[in-house]
């Protein structure tokens, strides 16, 4: 436990580390695909979507086909045999004007149908959350009936299976977009602006988000994930999630906390029920019980978090968290600490 | 191959008016895309005062009205000596040529000074809020158009001077007078949005 | 009018002579600065944006070595961000719209029978706006301080805040620059379609690459605006602290508004000369007249007009509306409508005939493979619900790729074929042609296709990297391979353009027989264009002439000065002989004195003034009447 993490040597881990992180992201969350629906809301977008694809289909083969044809039609016979004037009107007039009509106006008629499954009203009493996008990384509280943030947490959002959950949308700092493929399309995060959606996971399982509008620098890096629970389970872990830190009685995570307390930490992080109450990034209140780190882009193991302590700018170059140099003695203590926050 | 002549064009004139002549299509392809300019910028005052409660945002006055409204007055007096030249060459007058744009140029600086010293006293910057900056691209936008103008009539006057124009040679005039209309004739809108729509707006 | 009646024309030598004389460009380097002969320019503008075309194609290259494996390091992230900005600055602002401006500068005067374009040293002055941007685009990456906000540069991002560097800065000076290029070709586009056909070609006579660019010109009217007044409110903002998009007290979406409404026309203005050249290129190699002349006209009509209405659909996923988010799907795809006549239009005219498959015609017979392909899946994101899954994808990067380098790429290089003999007076390689239009189909195919398989598995566009498990590794690398076939097609292309230069087998006036005036002149034209002025009798004047006829021209304008011939409006009448300018380096010192007032406004507050003063004194250089000096008082005949 106390043998030190040489930052030299997590350089040289990164590659093998983050194709480990890669293993275990698989292990836990399925295709970050919109073709794996599992939602409601991302199902209807998919069967419309093959639909589409299927009638898409059918209009080329017919352009092709048309194209081809005539083509075979002049060599077969050895000269020009073009169309008359009263052949090639009712052709334009048929195929160009008449067939897009028609499915067109199937089109949108259907789209508007699917749309409305998005647009639902919801009811007054589903659970909120207010997800606010931050350079780079996610910002999340769950709301009570009264709007009153109840519980705060970062880049990992638990849902309830089978509920719908409302999602209050903002920014900090610039446009990001807020987008779970397996549940639903994206919606923009803009500054100055609220903006509504909603998800809802038919079955148990993680998702994998990302940011969906260019937000800068480390915009590939902005992932997150959303845990669909069975009910009581997320009641549980909910209800976890409001407590504030327990203050730690073994004397080693003591001594971590007191690692934590005097560090630069606390200038941005928060851990409720300590004098930490940093406000520009990620609440550590119950950081221990998170799958990832850094925006979904390691695993949340004592390696990769000894690493993203001394190194942050070389895994995810350009984000706002300074280096800290710590005595290897100090970041044991400190890892044990941060991972005893469940 | 052969070529026959099917069209003898050494009587033709090799001069012309008005739409006749490309630079007149050419200076009405200006004014429509300045138009555009113009709209997109009134269409965001308007879109940016969806932004707020109030418009303008609280604490700040709406501009006054007599003096914006005394000044477009001026303004608009002086698309009437530019009138009066522009017609008077097609006679082949060229006495007004030589005098109406200098009292057009004067109205015209009357009513950039104007609106130097109203902008000195209005109470509110391009950076306090939005609707600063978009009042001052407006009125910010046109006077430099009105500089312009003044700049490029000047010219046309100081070859009026020297004779240059006459009732055959005045297309020159004809698109300076154009654009002279254009330039007046848009403050309109812009003035009614930046005056009475404030004022409108907020109460 | 009979035979007996007609007067030969006899072209005199000394008249010949002074004709070369009069309209000649200065010779040297200092001359080159002076042009402004239609062709001349025209050939820059085109030449420029093959230019930006390679370096654009370059950084292509570099995203997809970056992207070919997960986790890769070969870029870091900022570079690569400014990488994909400045893709997307060149191919749309600095290559597409320029160089289909350059073909209609070249060929349209050429279709019209005219010896030059209306306002000639404004075509210099847009000439010369245009590479003093792309050139203080691409400075600035090399400087290492390009743009990384993306193409269409979002505040709050490309605020000062978030954006501090200098890149945005070069963004919103050269957008505007481009934006002053583009505005000043189509006016004189305009200009020149209306008044400068040869007698005879009314309206409904003109060639259908002509009525495609009137359309490109007048959408480039009304869409261009809007985001000048946008990129100089970002410019505002970043240096004055105006409020503009300022995220509380203005509003960010007012520039995406602005941005689109620019932004989606931008797509038709790059896909409607192409469209021409399509029908053009159809009616040669079918030798038949395309099929539904009025249809096709009406058509790119409607496509220049609903191409306004669409813009929002760019905006879905910013919270608008849903009501009025569905309004704009179905206008929308009302887009497609005008598109299938037109393919159908084509189609009946392809139809029973043994075309010739030269290279011009391959590459539009792929266009319509790609294009239609582009367009259902444009129809498709259309659509609010599925647009929200595949905006910023993948997906969309597959979608506008086949609609830009299928709409407007391939016909382009279809136009680079087919009119290259006429800029150069040689044929290009019809071997290498065919090569290189297999290698850029098939490359560009796999190239693009299966992007759009990985928007819908969730891969984001604009991410300069993605982890191994999300599955997206061997597609990408796939693509990347693919991508440098296509790189080969239009490298085999560009060897092409270099080889034929000296070794294409001569081409005479009308290597192709034919139909439209810019046939009729010698390839490549001479400085005059025209010997004599044709007098137009059809929609296919060079059939019409048939061999042994003699054929009608105009006579009477003056060899002794740049004269040409102005026609009514609607059915070409001759009206007068208008006298041209002739060379002159105020364009030149117009653009830099524009290029100081516009690009140092980044450095201080003054430069805007400098610029100011600058630009009277050149613009009042350049209008200074010659004759005031030389014929003076001279009265006109």
């Amino acid at each position: 436990m106390t043998s030190a993490w040489p930052a030299m040597n997590l350089h040289r881990l990164r590659p093998v580390s983050l194709a480990l992180s890669g293993a275990l992201l698989t292990a836990c969350a399925g295709r970050q695909s919109a073709l794996d629906p599992q939602g409601p809301v991302a199902e209807r977008i998919t069967l419309f979507f093959w639909i589409m694809v299927s009638v898409a289909g059918v209009i080329l083969a017919l352009v092709l086909i048309l194209l081809l044809a005539g083509q075979f039609r002049g060599w077969r016979q050895r000269q020009h045999r073009p169309l008359t004037y009263i052949q090639s009107r009712n052709l334009v007039i048929a195929a160009g004007l008449v067939m897009p009509v028609v499915v067109l106006l199937a089109f949108s008629l259907s789209s508007a149908a699917t749309d409305r499954v998005l647009a639902k009203p919801l009811p007054a009493d589903v659970l909120t959350i207010e997800v606010i996008g931050r350079q780079w990384w996610w910002e999340v509280h769950y709301l009570d009936s009264r709007q009153n943030r109840i519980a705060t947490t970062a880049n990992e959002i638990h849902i309830p299976v089978g509920r719908p959950v409302r999602l209050l949308l903002k920014a900090a700092d610039v446009i990001h977009s807020f987008w779970v493929p397996n549940l639903n399309g994206k919606t923009d995060l803009i500054p100055g602006k609220t903006n509504t959606s909603w998800v809802q996971a038919d079955r148990p399982g993680t998702f994998r988000g990302q940011c969906g509008e260019f937000c800068g620098l480390q915009h590939a890096r902005m992932a997150f994930l959303v845990e669909a629970q069975p009910v009581a389970e997320f009641q549980t872990w909910l209800d976890r999630q409001k407590q504030p830190a327990a203050m730690p009685v073994d004397p080693a995570l003591a001594r971590g906390q007191e690692v934590f307390l005097s560090s630069q930490c606390i200038m941005c992080h928060s851990v409720r029920g300590t004098r930490a109450q940093g406000r520009v990034a990620p609440d550590l209140t119950h950081f221990g019980s998170r799958q990832t780190l850094a925006a979904a882009s390691m695993p949340n193991s004592r390696g990769h978090l000894a690493g993203w302590i001394l190194n942050p700018q070389g895994i995810k170059p350009g984000n706002f968290m300074p280096p800290t140099q710590l005595a290897p003695d100090d970041l044991s203590a400190l890892l044990d600490y941060l991972h005893s926050l469940r | 191959m052969n070529t026959f002549s099917a069209i003898d064009a050494s009587k033709l004139p090799s001069y012309a008016f008005s739409h006749c002549v490309p630079i007149w299509w050419g200076i009405i392809g200006l004014i429509v895309v300045e138009a555009t300019v113009f709209a997109s910028l009134v269409i965001s005052f308007f879109y940016l005062q969806t932004n707020f409660p109030t418009w303008p945002p609280d604490g700040t006055q709406p501009p006054e009205l007599l003096k914006p409204t005394l000044a477009t007055l001026v303004l608009l007096a002086s698309a009437i000596p530019m009138y009066w030249a522009d017609s008077s060459i097609k006679e082949g007058k060229t006495f007004p040529l030589k005098v109406g744009p200098l009292i057009s140029i004067a109205l015209a600086l009357v009513f950039l000074i104007m609106k130097a010293i109203e902008y000195r006293d209005i109470g509110f910057r391009w950076d306090t809020h939005a609707y600063g900056s978009v009042v001052w691209a407006i009125a910010g936008f046109h006077s430099a158009h009105v500089l312009a103008l003044i700049l490029k009539t000047a010219v046309v006057t100081t070859l009026a001077w020297q004779n240059y124009f006459n009732s055959k040679r005045r297309i020159g005039v004809t698109v300076n007078g154009l654009y002279w209309y254009f330039v007046v004739v848009v403050w309109i809108p812009l003035y009614m949005t930046i005056y009475w729509a404030s004022h409108l707006l907020q109460s | 009018m009979t035979q007996h009646e007609r007067t030969q024309v006899i072209d005199s030598s000394e008249e010949t002579r002074l004709l070369t004389e009069v309209w000649r460009s200065p010779p040297g380097f200092f001359g080159w600065f002076t042009h402004v002969n239609q062709t001349s320019i025209g050939k820059r503008f085109i030449i420029t944006g093959f230019v930006f075309f390679i370096l654009g194609g370059l950084l292509a290259a570099l995203m997809r070595i970056q992207l070919s494996a997960p986790e890769n390091n070969f870029l870091p992230p900022d570079l690569y961000n400014q990488i994909f900005t400045m893709h997307g600055i060149t191919m749309m602002f600095l290559f597409a719209v320029p160089i289909m401006e350059g073909f209609a500068i070249y060929i349209v005067p050429l279709m019209l029978g005219t010896r030059d374009m209306s306002f000639p040293r404004l075509n210099a002055f847009g000439y010369y706006v245009y590479l003093i941007a792309g050139v203080a685009m691409y400075l600035a990456l090399f400087l290492n301080m390009a743009p990384a906000v993306g193409w269409f540069a979002y505040p709050p991002l490309a605020d000062a805040k978030y954006s501090p560097g200098m890149g945005v800065d070069f963004y919103a000076t050269v957008v505007t620059f481009m934006e002053i290029s583009a505005l000043v070709a189509a006016v004189e586009l305009i200009a020149t379609i209306f008044k400068q056909r040869a007698p005879g070609m009314s309206l409904n006579r003109m060639p259908l690459f002509v009525w495609a660019v009137l359309v490109m010109s007048f959408m480039i009217v009304f869409a261009m605006p809007p985001l000048m007044v946008g990129s100089v409110m970002l410019a505002l903002d970043r240096t004055v602290g105006t409020h503009f998009f300022v995220p509380g007290t203005g509003d960010p979406l007012l520039w995406q508004h602005l941005f689109w409404f620019f932004g989606h026309p931008e797509v038709y203005i790059i896909l409607i000369p192409a469209l021409g050249m399509i029908s053009d290129i159809i009616t040669t190699f079918t030798q038949r007249p395309v099929f539904g002349y009025t249809a096709l006209v009406l058509s790119l009509v409607a496509i220049g007009f609903v191409g306004f209405g669409l813009w929002v659909h760019h905006m879905y996923t910013t919270g608008m509306p849903h009501l009025a988010s569905n309004f704009f799907t179905a206008a929308s795809s009302m887009v497609a409508i005008p598109s299938g006549v037109q393919i159908f239009c084509w189609l009946a005219t392809l139809w029973g005939t043994r075309p010739r498959f030269a290279t011009p015609l391959l590459y539009v017979l792929g266009f319509f493979f790609i294009f239609v392909i582009g367009g259902l899946s444009g129809v498709m994101v259309a659509s609010v619900p599925f647009d929200t899954q595949v905006h910023d994808t993948y997906f969309l990067v597959a979608h506008f790729h086949y609609v830009l380098i299928g709409g407007g790429v391939f016909p382009l290089f279809g136009g680079l074929y087919y009119w290259y003999p006429k800029l150069t007076g040689r044929l290009m390689s019809e071997t290498l042609g065919k090569v290189s239009f297999w290698l850029t189909f098939i490359g560009f195919n796999l190239t693009f296709f299966p992007m759009h398989y990985l928007g819908l598995q969730g891969m984001p566009r604009r991410v300069y990297t993605y982890f191994e498990p999300l599955g997206w590794g061997d597609i990408n690398l796939f693509v990347s391979l693919s991508a440098g076939v296509l790189a080969l097609g239009f490298l085999s292309s560009f060897i092409n353009i270099f080889w034929s230069l000296k070794r294409g087998e001569p081409a005479g006036d009308n290597p192709w027989h034919a139909d439209s005036l810019e046939w009729g002149c010698p390839s490549p034209p001479p400085a005059y264009n025209f010997r004599h002025i044709p007098v137009v009798i059809d929609r296919h004047p060079l059939w019409e002439y048939q061999e042994g006829q003699d054929i009608p021209v105009v006579t009477g304008i003056r060899s002794d000065r740049r004269e040409l011939l102005v026609t009514s409006l609607l059915d070409a009448h001759p009206q007068y002989r208008s006298v041209m300018p002739g060379p002159s380096v105020w364009p030149l010192l117009l653009a830099v004195a524009v290029g100081i007032g516009f690009g140092g406004f980044m450095f201080h507050n003054i430069f805007p003034v400098v610029g100011f003063v600058l630009s009277f004194i050149a613009l009042a250089g350049w209008f200074w009447p010659r004759e005031l000096t030389k014929e003076a008082r001279e009265e006109p005949s």
